[in-house]
């Protein structure tokens, strides 16, 4: 059965994903730092959602669906978008870069350490893209 | 806009010049309207280097407003480069400092007997004697022109000794290292004895409805700091997409010859900000401050590259060393060089010696090999001095290579050395070097943003896969359309503002009532009359190409194998220009239709 995205089955088949997938693995093998994404309501989605993901050097260490952000008050980078705009990125309707240079994902975080690591971060939006095969 | 004060240098008279007000409304203000001011002085015969040649310095209607990044000017004229049109821009604090003295432009002719410089304070000019001044760099000028008319709050706009002595890519400076880099008008303002501007003013900026500007510019103030890509421009300065640029192959590497560069972090906008930044600097109430303050180890604070300077010597010269780009850097900006000429210049030095065509002869025993940032040292001062072979390499990479037997290794287009964004990594790239009006220039479109995705839906720039072909081509002139707005409003690129925030700030500013498409349309008037006047100085389709380099795929990196399909892109762009493929010229009924019907007769003949 195909995890509905988004979902807390979904971010585990992400998770799965990532520990799994020899590009990501490659690509991502000295990334250093945790995500935390807000998704505010829009379209389908009428309440806001959290996740969070403890990204390790290639690896997925740790996810957690709908965590307050008091409990994760430093992450490496916050990404915070609308429904409709996470939707139009995970069904490639969206570039991510788009999304980053119009303001429809707006990034928080230490910017020299995104732009020195452009390539990992798309390929995780690849890989939350091939996961999601259901969606809201 | 306030009227031009034209100043005759030949014989010290001066005259108000009151802008036609259908040309403010076609052409706005700054790059496009001095096309327009100017179009009938820009002739084939025009020596660029002769008194008769125009220097026409230009504000924008929001230029000092405090407006997003609009403390901008721009220098217009015929270029000693290329021999075409010829448009740079600089930021700072000297333009709207322009506009406090109650006039939107400077429009010098004539030339000097012996050096002077300018002193435009209040709306008083004086033509003060320059011989003092003469000889000192761009810094030491500013300082001594300051403390001769000894008056606070004073911009000075000055060229160093690479403008004195005719280097070919000289720039025009102010306050701390603001360069009008490109096409050359340092020597123009050089071979007119012309060393500094100094300008004082404190009248009011003229808005027609200042209160709905106040708040428009605040709303887009607030939004601009909010920005991603103004962030990473804050903190990292705009050498902080080099690593990014390494990985697709848009950052060349060994004069264009290699497709990666695994030391590049080494020299990046990150490394920077961790190692030797101590500060950021602005222009003038710029909410993103991209300039840099870095420390070297003797101590003393200056300014930081920008990521041509290192790009043009770091990867460029297979150079891994940031502090001794910052030197390099320095050393250009106090001659007044333009660092994207004369780093390319140098590449091409390097890449010819290491071809056998330049040899230690050539070089007076300089030995040029890569990575070596002293032997690159010698070749700045050299060129600046214009001595040894710095004399030949002066004239600009296309003469260079000439003289080499080698013009076809030299990466420029209509003698205007290309900026460091490869069109192998970012294809959009190839028309914007191949058709800009100033030869191979970057900032007429800096397309490799929309290559990587930046569009703007509002005003139908969309996104095309970064080596997407002749699909692409009418999206690159969408494009083009869009930042000859912004070079008519004499904006800086960087300013990621929405479009319709754009113009609601223009008609705040200037009581119009533009539409996006009237803005549109207005850029892409300005486009067409740079073109024809191109054509008029003799610029056809021949001309519309690229070095090359630019044809040859890499081996290696995010660009390998892959190569710009330009004429069918040509092709493409000229259909959705409307300009004839046979002639290069824009169609009569093309600039009929933007309202050039005096160009077209000129350029067609009678209808």
């Amino acid at each position: 059965m195909t995890a509905v995205f988004p979902s807390e089955e979904w971010l585990k088949e992400l998770e799965t994903k990532l520990n799994t997938d020899k590009k990501y693995g490659d690509i991502a093998k000295n990334w250093e730092g945790d995500i935390f994404i807000i998704i505010e309501p829009k379209g389908n989605l009428t309440e806001g959602l959290t996740f969070y993901l403890d990204l390790w050097h290639g690896a997925c260490r740790k996810v957690e669906f709908k965590p307050d952000a008091s409990s994760r008050p430093t992450p490496t980078f916050t990404l915070t978008a609308n429904y409709d705009d996470i939707k139009d990125i995970m069904t490639g309707k969206l570039n991510p870069m788009t999304a980053m240079m119009t303001m429809k994902l707006k990034v928080k975080g230490n910017m020299g350490y995104m732009m020195r690591n452009v390539p990992t971060v798309l390929d995780f939006v690849r890989c939350a893209q091939e996961v999601t095969k259901e969606i809201l | 806009m306030q009227p031009i004060l034209k100043i005759d240098l030949t014989t010290g008279k001066t005259e108000e010049y009151v802008i036609p007000q259908e040309w403010e409304r076609d052409f706005l203000g700054g790059a496009s309207l001095a096309a327009r001011i100017l179009y009938s002085s820009l002739t084939k015969e025009l020596d660029p280097l002769s008194p008769e040649s125009p220097l026409l310095f230009m504000n924008g209607p929001l230029s000092g407003t405090a407006g997003p990044t609009t403390g901008r000017f721009v220098v217009c004229g015929k270029s000693p480069a290329t021999g075409l049109w010829a448009e740079s821009n600089a930021g700072g604090f000297w333009g709207p400092e322009l506009r406090g003295t109650g006039y939107d432009g400077l429009w010098i002719t004539g030339k000097a007997e012996s050096p002077v410089y300018l002193w435009l304070n209040e709306g008083r000019l004086e033509v003060r004697d320059g011989a003092g001044v003469w000889g000192k760099d761009i810094y030491q000028t500013q300082d001594f022109v300051k403390e001769e008319i000894g008056v606070k709050g004073a911009h000075v706009a000055v060229i160093g000794q690479a403008g004195e002595r005719g280097v070919l890519y000289a720039s025009i400076a102010c306050d701390h290292g603001r360069m009008a880099g490109r096409t050359g008008l340092g020597a123009v303002m050089g071979a007119k004895k012309l060393k500094a501007i100094a300008v004082h003013g404190t009248k009011k900026i003229p808005l027609v409805h200042a209160d709905r500007y106040a708040a428009l510019r605040s709303e887009a103030n607030r939004a601009l700091k909010q920005d991603n890509e103004a962030k990473i421009l804050h903190e990292l300065g705009t050498a902080g997409g080099a690593n990014y640029m390494e990985y697709m192959g848009q950052m060349p590497s060994k004069y264009y010859h290699q497709g990666s560069f695994s030391n590049v972090d080494n020299v990046s906008g990150a490394k920077m900000a961790e190692t030797i930044l101590t500060g950021q600097s602005a222009c003038h109430a710029c909410v993103i401050a991209c300039g840099r303050v870095v420390k070297l180890d003797d101590g003393a604070k200056r300014k930081g590259p920008e990521y041509e300077t290192v790009a043009g010597f770091g990867p460029n010269l297979l150079v891994d060393n940031l502090e001794e780009v910052v030197r390099l850097g320095e050393l250009c900006d106090r001659y007044g060089m333009d660092v994207i000429s004369t780093a390319n210049t140098i590449g091409l030095a390097f890449h010819l010696f290491e071809m056998g065509k330049v040899t230690v002869q050539d070089t007076g025993g300089l030995e040029l090999k890569w990575g070596g940032f002293m032997a690159a040292r010698q070749l700045v001062h050299q060129i600046a001095r214009r001595e040894g072979i710095g004399e030949v390499m002066s004239k600009g990479s296309r003469q260079f290579g000439r003289a080499f037997g080698a013009e076809d290794e030299a990466v420029q287009v209509n003698g205007l050395e290309t900026a460091y964004h490869d069109p192998r990594g970012v294809s959009g790239m190839a028309l914007s070097y191949a058709t800009s009006p100033r030869g191979a220039c970057h900032n007429q479109s800096d397309y490799f943003f929309a290559d990587w995705g930046h569009t703007y839906e509002k005003i139908g720039i969309t996104y095309f896969e970064r080596h997407a072909q002749a699909e692409k081509a009418a999206n690159v002139a969408k494009h083009q359309n869009w930042r000859t707005f912004f070079n008519a409003a004499v904006m800086c690129i960087f300013a990621n503002v929405d479009p319709q925030m754009q113009v609601d700030l223009v008609n705040a500013a200037c009581g119009l009532k533009w539409s996006l498409d009237d803005m549109m349309k207005s850029g892409e008037r300005g486009w067409n009359l740079k073109r024809a006047i191109n054509n008029r100085m003799g610029l056809t389709r021949a001309n519309d190409k690229l070095p090359k380099v630019f044809l040859e795929p890499y081996k290696e990196g995010g660009a390998a194998g892959f190569v710009p399909d330009l004429p069918a892109m040509l092709d493409a762009y000229y259909d959705a220009r409307g300009w004839d493929k046979e002639s290069g010229k824009p169609s009569r009924e093309k600039l009929v239709e933007l309202g050039l019907g005096d160009v077209a007769e000129e350029l067609w003949g009678e209808g």
